[in-house]
């Protein structure tokens, strides 16, 4: 029980006398608490969906009201046919197109039952199924009130993708393994690189040699990129070839992309390397910088749905644009050209990053 | 002085140099002049600040204040101008582990310029000398620890540096292999390099050819080996046997009695004299003029341990 206690006492003290990491965790949980309310606490934004309305009656109007006033929609363009409607879909001006018959008006007056159909963005399977649930709820609300005005009648309402019938789990949640894998596993294994030459001492006799900090920080980017690179080709090609994840764009325009975020993570990794002193502060930072990433880039819900702010800290995510590109060229079929702005920020960032690195790193020891 | 008058310049000139670790000064004002070509000991226990001055005169460190020149360049200004001259064997076994003696010597080798049959031709010529050959395809990881100061002072020697400073090359290392090293230092001494030396065993400290005694982050004392054990005993320790009790005798001659001890017939003395090797031949001279047999005289050999002691502790 006394070497318990003295072990106890040990390792608190140790904890204690490490002010920078003893910071970093007892700060996380509070920044990632303050993080969250900020970004999701807020009032949620309105999905966007596209109205396609091929009633001549009037009652129609009367349902979109119901749409509109529910809260959770707003009516961003109406469009004249159901393939100009799933086209603004696919373009992603909208999350979702609610097509409402020919002769709606009729069939309610005449009693008989008709459906509307929602025609869902897949390619965010959360809000695809808000937006069928809110759809479900404001007609089963129309319906109450309007069968008190035209006697009883049934609405059906019909789900149906902009690709097809169906986006399996395994196609809509690829872009979200990817990115944790592209972002948390590059940057937490480089992040610990340098400081890990300056615990071992070799970081000592390695700048009595006559490299500049542009050296060392370029040297370990590109080795550990070499490395890493056959790691993501490797993960991609199980994903694509045995698990069977649909890619409906090009493949190597998705490489790219995942290239791109994988170059963006090792960056920042070494930015926390040249600035940590030892790996566990830098493990630490690594996993602190994740956390926003994780909550701000897409992952649970589009950006576009949150609080401004939270859409504002998206913009310096890379694992945003990394997302957006990614979704868009795998479930959306888009290709390299549609995706160039994300590629240009990330690649933009990635060189900022490591510009920071250089100017960081100081080829001095403590 | 003299040196820089004639236009030679100083293989090391630290002026004024302090360190402070947060409120602790670990370097306290230390002014050293090291010439060109000679085996120069930082000498002193653990803690002195030893290793925060090298790390200062190697740019590792930057002073809080003070400058170091080495070869005539400043260090914080063109650290690069130091490096390519100078060679550093640290403290602890700092070459990367995971790689092999040859990997970490061709690295070494890159790194400092040398290329193609120059780089191959040099490390050949060092695992020769430092008989890592054999080795050469073992991880520097599984090395016998001499064997990992030897590939040390091998990647520290290849870009041939005017100046090698080496951090306490032997402590934990076995007796022969601080010979060794020893050694090679005169060895290159010989061949015109400057060495830089830090060490707390003071008998080693014997070798170099001036030292520098430092104590709590300052220079106690500085100069050749003789010079710092008659700066701390006020001369030269004699000792000398002989028949009856030379006391009156040895009354006023230039040297102080320090140690008497007798039995009668034959007494032995210690006598402090300004330099022994001048003193002995007329101190026997003079005795045996005033009829006091001279059994033995010879020069007594003081350690560099007791002249620190001496010169620290008051």
């Amino acid at each position: 029980m006394a070497s318990l206690t003295a072990l106890v006492v040990k390792d608190v003290k140790q904890l204690l006398r490490d002010p920078r990491s003893l910071t970093m965790v007892l700060l996380m949980p509070l920044a990632v608490m303050a993080m969250f309310v900020a970004g999701y606490g807020e009032e949620r934004s309105e999905v966007p969906i596209v109205v396609v309305n091929l009633d001549r009656g009037s009652i129609s109007w009367q349902l979109i009201e119901s749409l509109r006033s529910s809260g959770t929609f707003k009516i961003v363009a109406y469009a004249a046919t159901m393939e100009e409607g799933t086209e603004l879909v696919r373009k992603g001006v909208a999350y979702a197109a609610i097509v409402i018959p020919e002769g709606f008006s009729d069939s309610i007056l005449s009693g008989q039952s008709t459906r509307i159909v929602t025609v869902l963005d897949a390619a965010y399977a959360t809000v695809s199924e808000l937006v069928w649930q809110s759809a479900v709820i404001a007609t089963q609300m129309f319906m109450k009130k309007a069968s008190e005005l035209y006697g009883t009648f049934y609405i059906d309402v019909e789900r149906q993708t902009v690709y097809g019938p169906k986006v399996s789990s395994v196609d809509s949640f690829t872009s979200t393994i990817m990115g944790v894998l592209l972002h948390l596993v590059p940057m937490s294994l480089i992040a610990v690189s340098i400081s890990r030459e300056r615990e071992r001492k070799t970081f000592e006799q390695l700048i009595m040699a006559p490299v500049s900090s542009w050296h060392i920080v370029f040297g370990k980017f590109i080795a550990y990129a070499l490395v890493t690179v056959a790691d993501m080709i490797v993960t991609m090609a199980f994903a694509v070839y045995a698990l069977g994840v649909q890619v409906r764009g090009p493949l190597p325009a998705l490489l790219a992309v995942s290239l791109l975020m994988l170059l963006c993570s090792l960056s920042i990794g070494l930015l926390i390397s040249a600035a940590s002193r030892n790996q566990l502060q830098a493990y630490q930072a690594a996993i602190f910088v994740f956390i926003p990433s994780m909550l701000f880039s897409g992952f649970f819900m589009p950006v576009e749905l949150l609080s401004p702010t939270a859409r504002l800290v998206s913009r310096v995510l890379p694992l945003y644009y990394f997302l957006k590109a990614f979704r868009n060229i795998q479930l959306r079929g888009w290709t390299l050209a549609d995706v160039s702005q994300e590629c240009a920020a990330l690649a933009l960032e990635t060189a900022v990053f490591l510009a920071a690195a250089v100017r960081v790193l100081r080829l001095k020891v403590d | 002085m003299l040196l820089q008058a004639c236009g030679m310049v100083l293989a090391i000139e630290a002026v004024n140099l302090v360190k402070e670790f947060g409120s602790f000064r670990a370097v306290d004002g230390v002014n050293l002049k090291v010439e060109e070509g000679v085996i120069f000991g930082l000498l002193g226990p653990n803690g002195a600040g030893k290793s925060t001055t090298i790390r200062m005169i190697l740019g590792l460190l930057k002073p809080t204040s003070g400058y170091v020149k080495v070869f005539g360049i400043d260090v914080e200004k063109n650290r690069r101008g130091v490096l390519s001259i100078t060679g550093y064997m640290p403290q602890h076994f700092s070459l990367y582990e995971d790689l092999t003696v040859e990997e970490n010597m061709r690295l070494y080798a890159s790194l400092f310029g040398l290329k193609g049959k120059a780089a191959e031709e040099r490390i050949r010529e060092l695992m020769d000398e430092f008989v890592l050959w054999e080795f050469r395809s073992r991880l520097a990881g599984k090395l016998s620890g001499g064997m990992k100061q030897r590939l040390a002072l091998a990647v520290a020697l290849l870009h041939n540096p005017k100046l090698l400073v080496v951090d306490e090359p032997t402590a934990g290392v076995d007796p022969p292999l601080r010979r060794y090293f020893w050694e090679k230092f005169r060895d290159l001494k010989r061949r015109g390099v400057t060495v830089l030396v830090t060490t707390h065993y003071m008998d080693e400290a014997e070798n170099c050819d001036r030292i520098a005694l430092m104590s709590r982050g300052r220079v106690a004392a500085e100069g050749t080996p003789l010079e710092i054990k008659r700066l701390a005993f006020g001369g030269d320790l004699v000792e000398l046997v002989v028949e009856g009790d030379p006391r009156r005798a040895l009354n006023g001659f230039g040297a102080r009695l320090v140690e008497f001890e007798g039995n009668g017939s034959y007494s032995r003395v210690r006598l402090l004299v300004p330099d022994a090797s001048e003193a002995l031949v007329p101190l026997t001279k003079m005795l045996e003029g005033k009829g006091v047999k001279v059994v033995r005289a010879y020069p007594l050999p003081v350690s560099l341990e007791d002249a620190f002691i001496r010169l620290t502790s008051g």
